[in-house]
């Protein structure tokens, strides 16, 4: 269990976490979703006790990280594949971090293998690629197999089999009844990844929903075609709805559903060539909470700031 | 805080470019070679006088030892400077997430594996220098050292593994400078000043400053922690400053490294520890055994005496007897210790004569000690008895009765009458005064002198005369004596007759000299043949000096007293201008004129013959040089002739002159309380080592060496085998080894 309570990270003036409360339950895999700069990186280093906050606190099973006794073997984390000395061995890096929390050789091997470094476990890690550091760092993370997991961005860079590979293993790992965050900047990898997700932008708490609730809460469009699409746009915004062209000539068509541009394009006589109900991304979902974070730096506040709970 | 360390040790271990980095500490074995090299070859370049005035090269290690330093450092920066280079700390903190355990924690693996490393190098290093140097690293150098100076010589062995450990102290320091500085480049600017600026800069200051600055270099503090030199800081004072330096330096690396974090107890202890430490040196830094000195230096009254010589003033009872009686004013003088490094103590170079100045002594051979006064303060001293002291006249005490060698009772009634007389003449001035010229009381001033300086004990150099209150003071207050050196001394022990056969020898060697030397006046005759004729006739009637007005005559006895100091000292080679006029003194005489050596005469004593000199006199006769009746003098005449064919009876001429005086025999020789004394040096050349050799065989465990060739007073002279003998007995008390001869230099 993670808890991030009230938490403030100052910088001079900038406010880079601004009161800051979630909570990241065991048994699921939660996303920590939020676009370049959101302050994701900077709450997970408050977790880790890289940063000290300016106010509120984190903590990890209801104690600070720092007082944790061994604890890599409480919480597993990633923050930056890139932060090991290209000088050493796979193997002795990890042996190296495993030895300084009492974790044994044989669990270094056992993790080398998990995570597909075992044939490359003698070399060092200057000549490793990203996706082969992006291992080496999960793989530090599982050193203690600990009960919560924290990565940051564990998926760049790992090409495809590599990312099936990864969630698969965090599902069960969650399954396991651990508690498992996972920070992205794109919401169509945690789409997949997910049960729930906590989204910030600019510091701030946005959104803390199951993944499913999240696709639900913003509605689709209906992609209309037909051979007269300024008749039927005529018709349809004269029961209200909302009327896009796309570039091909379709419409796009909000505040109507399908079955009511059905009956009005038959009443009217319009022939009709496509209509299909489309569902709004993930992605695009995403962008609209984070559009609305930037709108309430602007300064409007009061009237836009949506909070999905 | 185990597996942290365990943790820390695998990372440094783990490190491929840690091993390549030490592998450059070979760099530094590099450089001891190479300058030992030029050492040698410079040397070898050299004549032996100015090869024995080279600076020692000491154990070898101090010329590669800041490249040595510069890996080890380099090695503990990166310790911890490549982990933010590389961003490794971020992993290494959230594996450890306490700061400066993180830090800490890499301290045993470093400091185990530069202690061992260091501990390789320094001796690798020793004996590249020493390998290199071969057999020159034997050669003794008047600073009292050997040129290379190897493991068994005391403190050598202590100096090299200081070396290695400081070693491992940088490489510390190194990770305390990363740890705060936080980047490569960053801690090896700030390196590189503390390695090699800060100490290039502390050679440029003037001296006083130079030497102080350079104590605290780290690059010294190896030596001066085995107590061999390299600065003036106690060994105690060094060790703490090098701990205090690594305290300071991780203090500093865990301060900065806690700052993100906020332990700051563990700070504040450091911090406290680090001035604590610090303070270790300040307190510390005071000379062993010396308090505070109650003289008043100033500078000399006496303006022709080096300008560095101090003088202070101080008050003795004339009667040592009466401690509150009649007090008499000495001059002290001082040639301070340079301050090159750490003072051992105090010198005193105890004067000859009797009646000599120890203070224009010293200022006019101030060259010769000033090696030693790179460790020590040189003082000496105007004694009572010095003869222009101007209590009693001077004319007087330079003066005295012809001395004559009685063949009857009678003569020896008259000899004694004339020397009362004349010694009644200068008494008269100051009776009390006269009467208190022994060596004892010379010994006791000493003593006042010793507590005036504040010294728990003094180191001697007794020159000629000087040895006998030398012998007195060892006598009177052992306990006060550190070491004693007796350069051409009188042994109050040794059959005179005795004495004086290396006086014969020289006779020996003047005759075989004129033989094979062309330019002598004798050349081609029997020179012992015509000198011993030519002191038989004189003995019967003696020879007159032409031309001397009011007539004087040169007797046997005259004539042997008169050419006594040319056999013996007959001036520098090849030309030995003394022997050369003895030669043609001797050939007038034989032609019935004894002006060759009456002309030689009255250069130094203004008189046709010899006088006694009341001077002297005033103290050996105190001193118990004289017989004790006729009948001993008979016995010794008796000896002196058999063992002497040449030069018999000037063994007998300053006893002579103690015949008849009119003050008693206060300071008779007595023997030495030779297990309360600390083994003693006697140094002496062909015609004086025989007597200061008598004298040290008295005290258990001395040595002697014996210069081969002419002169008296050896150091003094410049002599830089014996002074480099005698230094380096004064200094760490080593004896040269039985059989060591200081032969004559060859250019």
């Amino acid at each position: 269990m993670i808890e991030v309570q009230e938490l403030t990270m100052r910088y001079g003036g900038k406010v880079a976490v601004d009161d800051l409360t979630f909570t990241v339950k065991p048994g699921l895999v939660t996303g920590f979703l939020g676009p370049n700069g959101a302050g994701k990186s900077t709450t997970m280093r408050a977790v880790l006790g890289l940063e000290v906050p300016s106010a509120g606190k984190a903590l990890v099973n209801g104690r600070p990280y720092a007082s944790l006794p061994r604890p890599m073997r409480s919480m597993g984390a990633l923050l930056d594949a890139g932060a090991v000395h290209g000088g050493r061995s796979a193997y002795a890096h990890l042996a190296c971090l495993a030895r300084s929390n009492g974790i044994g050789r044989a669990r270094v091997a056992a993790v080398l293998d998990q995570v597909g470094l075992a044939d490359v476990a003698g070399k060092r890690i200057s000549g490793f690629s990203l996706g082969m550091r992006q291992r080496l760092g999960i793989g530090t993370a599982l050193l203690g197999d600990p009960g919560v997991l924290m990565l940051d961005e564990p998926l760049n860079g790992l090409d495809p089999e590599g990312i099936r590979w990864l969630r698969d293993l965090l599902r069960s790992l969650a399954a396991e009844g651990r508690t498992v965050l996972l920070s992205s900047h794109l919401m169509n990898e945690m789409a997949l990844s997910a049960d729930h997700v906590i989204v910030i932008g600019q510091g701030r708490l946005i959104a803390d929903t199951a993944m499913t609730d999240l696709a639900g809460h913003f509605q689709g469009d209906v992609l209309v075609r037909t051979p007269h699409p300024e008749q039927l746009t005529a018709v349809m915004r004269a029961h209200g709805a909302t009327v896009v062209t796309e570039e091909d000539g379709a419409l796009s068509v909000r505040n109507l559903d399908a079955a009511e541009i059905g009956v009005l394009a038959l009443s009217a006589r319009i022939a009709m060539a496509e209509l299909a109900p489309r569902g709004a991304s993930l992605e695009e979902a995403f962008m609209r909470l984070t559009e609305d974070s930037t709108e309430y730096r602007t300064g409007n506040r009061a009237t836009s700031k949506e909070t999905v709970r | 805080m185990i597996d942290v360390i365990a943790s820390e040790w695998m990372k440094l271990r783990s490190l491929r470019s840690n091993l390549y980095l030490l592998a450059c500490s070979v760099a530094a074995v590099l450089a001891c070679a190479g300058i030992a090299f030029m050492i040698g070859r410079g040397f070898d370049n050299q004549t032996m006088d100015e090869r024995m005035a080279f600076p020692s090269n000491g154990d070898g290690i101090g010329n590669g030892i800041a490249v040595a330093y510069f890996v080890f450092a380099l090695l503990g920066a990166l310790t911890i400077t490549s982990e933010y280079g590389t961003k490794m700390i971020q992993t290494s903190l959230v594996a450890v997430p306490r700061r400066q355990v993180l830090l800490l924690a890499k301290v045993p693996g470093l400091a185990a594996i530069t202690l061992v490393t260091g501990q390789v190098l320094a001796f690798v290093m020793h004996a590249a220098s020493m390998a290199v140097l071969g057999d020159r690293a034997e050669q003794l150098l008047r600073d009292g050292v050997t040129l290379g100076t190897s493991l068994s010589e005391p403190g050598v062995l202590a100096s090299v593994v200081a070396a290695g450990v400081s070693m491992a102290a940088v490489a510390l320091i190194g990770l305390g400078v990363g740890a705060a500085v936080r980047s490569t480049p960053g801690a090896l600017v700030v390196l590189t000043v503390i390695i090699v600026v800060l100490p290039v800069v502390a050679k440029t200051l003037p001296m006083p400053l130079r030497a102080q600055a350079g104590s605290f270099m780290i690059e010294n503090l190896p030596l001066q922690i085995a107590g061999v030199g390299g600065g003036m800081l106690p060994p105690a004072a060094a060790a703490g400053l090098l701990v205090a330096y690594v305290v300071a330096a991780l203090t500093a690396g865990a301060t900065v490294i806690a700052l993100t974090g906020r332990r700051i107890k563990v700070l504040a202890i450091g911090a406290a520890a680090a001035v604590l430490v610090s303070a270790v040196p300040a307190v510390a830094a005071g000379s062993p055994g010396s308090g505070p000195s109650t003289l008043a230096w100033a500078d000399c009254a006496d303006k022709k005496l080096v300008k560095e010589m101090r003088c202070a003033p101080i008050k003795v009872p004339l009667d040592w007897a009466k401690p509150s009686g009649r007090k008499i004013d000495l001059t002290v003088g001082l040639l301070p210790a340079t301050g090159a490094q750490r003072r051992m103590g105090t010198v005193f170079a105890i004067p000859g004569g009797p009646g000599g100045s120890g203070v224009a002594d010293l200022s006019k051979n101030a060259g010769s000690f000033a090696e030693l006064r790179a460790r020590f303060d040189v003082v000496s001293v105007e004694p009572r008895n010095t003869i222009d002291k101007g209590v009693l006249p001077y004319d007087c005490l330079v003066s005295g009765p012809w001395i004559t060698w009685p063949d009857t009772r009678t003569e020896w009634a008259e000899l004694g009458r004339r020397n009362r007389a004349a010694a009644q003449r200068c008494r008269a001035a100051d009776p009390e005064f006269f009467d208190h010229m022994d060596s004892a009381s010379v010994a006791r001033d000493m003593e006042a002198i010793r507590v005036a300086l504040g010294e728990e004990q003094l180191s001697f150099i007794a020159n000629s005369y000087g040895g006998v209150p030398g012998i007195d003071y060892s006598r009177l207050f052992p306990s006060r004596v550190r070491a004693m050196v007796f350069d051409g001394s009188l042994s109050p022990w040794m059959d005179r007759a005795q004495g004086r056969l290396p006086h014969e020898e020289s006779f020996t060697r003047f005759a075989a000299w004129c033989a094979a030397t062309a330019t002598c006046a004798l050349h081609g005759q029997d020179v012992g043949k015509v000198w011993r004729a030519l002191v038989a006739r004189a003995d019967r009637v003696p020879i007159p000096v032409q031309g001397e007005s009011p007539q004087a005559a040169y007797s046997g006895f005259d004539i042997k007293e008169a050419a006594a100091p040319s056999i013996i000292s007959p001036g520098p080679e090849p030309d030995f201008p003394r022997w050369t006029e003895l030669a043609e003194a001797i050939k007038r005489a034989a032609g019935g004129d004894a002006s060759g050596f009456a002309d030689y005469v009255r250069q130094s004593t203004k008189s046709p013959k010899v006088p006694a000199f009341i001077g002297m006199n005033m103290t050996h006769c105190l001193d118990g040089l004289g017989f004790r009746d006729y009948e001993e003098y008979r016995t010794k005449r008796r000896e002196g002739e058999r063992l002497l064919p040449n030069i018999a009876g000037i063994e007998l001429w300053h006893p002579l002159a103690c015949v008849g005086w009119p003050a008693p025999v206060t300071n008779p020789p007595a023997p030495l309380p030779a297990k309360d004394l600390p083994p003693y040096l006697g140094v002496g050349s062909w015609t004086d080592f025989n007597s200061s050799a008598d004298i040290v065989r008295r005290v258990p465990g001395s040595a002697a060496i014996q210069y081969q060739g002419h002169g008296h007073g050896l150091y003094n002279a410049g002599n830089s085998c014996i002074i480099a003998h005698v230094n380096r007995y004064l200094i760490s008390l080593r004896l040269p080894t039985p059989g060591t001869v200081c032969r004559k230099a060859v250019t």
